[in-house]
């Protein structure tokens, strides 16, 4: 059983990351400071430090706990995705989108704060999350399989290529507001492109 | 179209007859640029203030503020003059290459070293491309333009030349090994890739991405 102090430490991590979570992107990630956070989730700055180590790391935290429930979705999709491997390859991007646009500035912020040359050890900076891609390059290695996809295609460089189109994408959202329709619109052109080059 | 012009896009750099005060005022622009830049190579973005930055150039706070409002503006000028400096270079690869291929490949590759040994300060940049007001954006645009333009004309060349079809718009192209590009610069900021690694990368990226368009 848990300690009354393990709990209560639960609970503010809870808290922090849920207040974090809504001021990143309300505000903006730059504008949000760890006073703030601590002020709307209702405890004091130092609660917050003896949990985070930096507000970089509140970012990464309050991205790898939504992360569940985008693999959630994704798991409970994939199984009933059909058609070629563009189509199946552009439905998981389509999720992906659908997904981050909910609370877009939050994972542009995410985006840029991948890019600091400041990361703390603890902070996942965007795109070095395994699990994302794991399912993807499945799905590659299946169209291998059944015939769709070069035998000898480079896997991972074809998955690597996917990854830069999909993120680059997102530039589209943070310069010309573009929606989910619209970037889910162009990444199934990017992947028919690429998996062009990749038939037998 | 069968050859890239040499400097097509070269701005006309010859300063209009300045008067002496706007000629100090630009000495000081100048001068706050420089300070600025070694400042953000060394510190960061976050790292280097304005303050430090004042120092650096041997001018008070108050004579920055009055070339730039702010250290977001003075930072997207250093980063608009970096951005435009790569277009010769680029151009210039891109001009003497045999292909398509070899043409993207040399003009990133000048880019990636031009730009590798200021990675903080670029990897800042890229940083505030996420988040920048719409009026720095539309700057930064204007900017880009020239650059970007030079990868479509590098496909249309390769279009003329038979090497490759129309098959795909080549501006969804452009835009794909802009990204591809574009993505090198976090591998290398965070593994310490040299130049000719990332390159290599690139090129075989490009190559998947070309394998579409194959006459």
């Amino acid at each position: 059983m848990a300690s009354v102090r393990a709990t209560q430490k639960q609970s503010t991590r809870r808290k922090v990351l849920e207040a974090a979570r809504d001021l990143f992107h309300e505000i903006g990630y730059d504008e949000t400071t760890i006073r703030a956070i601590a002020e709307r989730a209702g405890v004091s700055v130092g609660s917050v430090f003896t949990t985070f180590a930096s507000k970089s790391d509140v970012l990464s935290q309050v991205m790898d706990d939504r992360v569940e429930s985008l693999f959630a979705e994704l798991d409970r999709v994939a199984r009933h995705l059909r058609g070629s491997v563009i189509d199946r390859v552009s439905s998981v991007f389509a999720i992906h989108y659908d997904f981050e646009c909910r609370r877009v500035k939050l994972f542009l912020a995410h985006v840029a704060a991948s890019f600091s040359p400041t990361l703390e050890a603890s902070t996942i900076p965007y795109g070095r999350n395994s699990r994302f891609k794991g399912m993807l390059l499945d799905m590659i290695a299946e169209a291998v399989e059944r015939g769709e996809v070069r035998a000898d295609a480079d896997l991972d460089l074809v998955l690597d290529t996917l990854m830069a189109a999909y993120a680059w994408n997102y530039r589209l959202a943070a310069q010309r507001r573009a929606d989910a329709a619209a970037m889910t619109a162009i990444m199934e052109r990017q992947v028919a492109l690429i998996f062009d080059g990749l038939r037998p | 179209m069968n050859h890239i012009p040499m400097r097509m896009h070269a701005p006309s750099l010859r300063p209009q007859k300045l008067t002496r005060r706007a000629l100090a005022k630009q000495q000081t622009r100048e001068k706050v640029l420089q300070a600025a830049r070694e400042m953000f190579i060394e510190r960061g973005y976050e790292g280097a203030t304005i303050r430090d930055i004042a120092r650096a150039a041997g001018m008070s706070t108050g004579a920055v503020f009055a070339s730039f409002t702010d250290k977001p503006e003075l930072f997207d000028a250093i980063l608009s003059d970096d951005f435009a400096a790569l277009l010769d270079p680029m151009q210039d690869a891109a001009s003497t290459a045999p292909s398509a291929r070899e043409a993207l490949v040399a003009m990133f590759g000048a880019a990636y070293r031009m730009h590798f040994a200021q990675l903080p300060l670029i990897q800042a940049a890229l940083a505030a491309s996420w988040t920048r007001t719409p009026e720095a954006e539309r700057l930064r645009r204007e900017t880009m333009r020239p650059i970007r333009g030079l990868v479509t004309e590098v496909l249309e060349r390769g279009v003329d030349r038979g090497e490759l079809t129309q098959r795909f718009d080549l501006r969804l192209v452009a835009d794909v090994l802009w990204d591809l590009f574009l993505a090198g610069y976090r591998p290398a900021a965070f593994d310490g890739l040299s130049v000719d690694v990332q390159t290599d990368r690139l090129a075989e990226r490009i190559d998947l991405v070309l394998a579409g368009l194959k006459a």
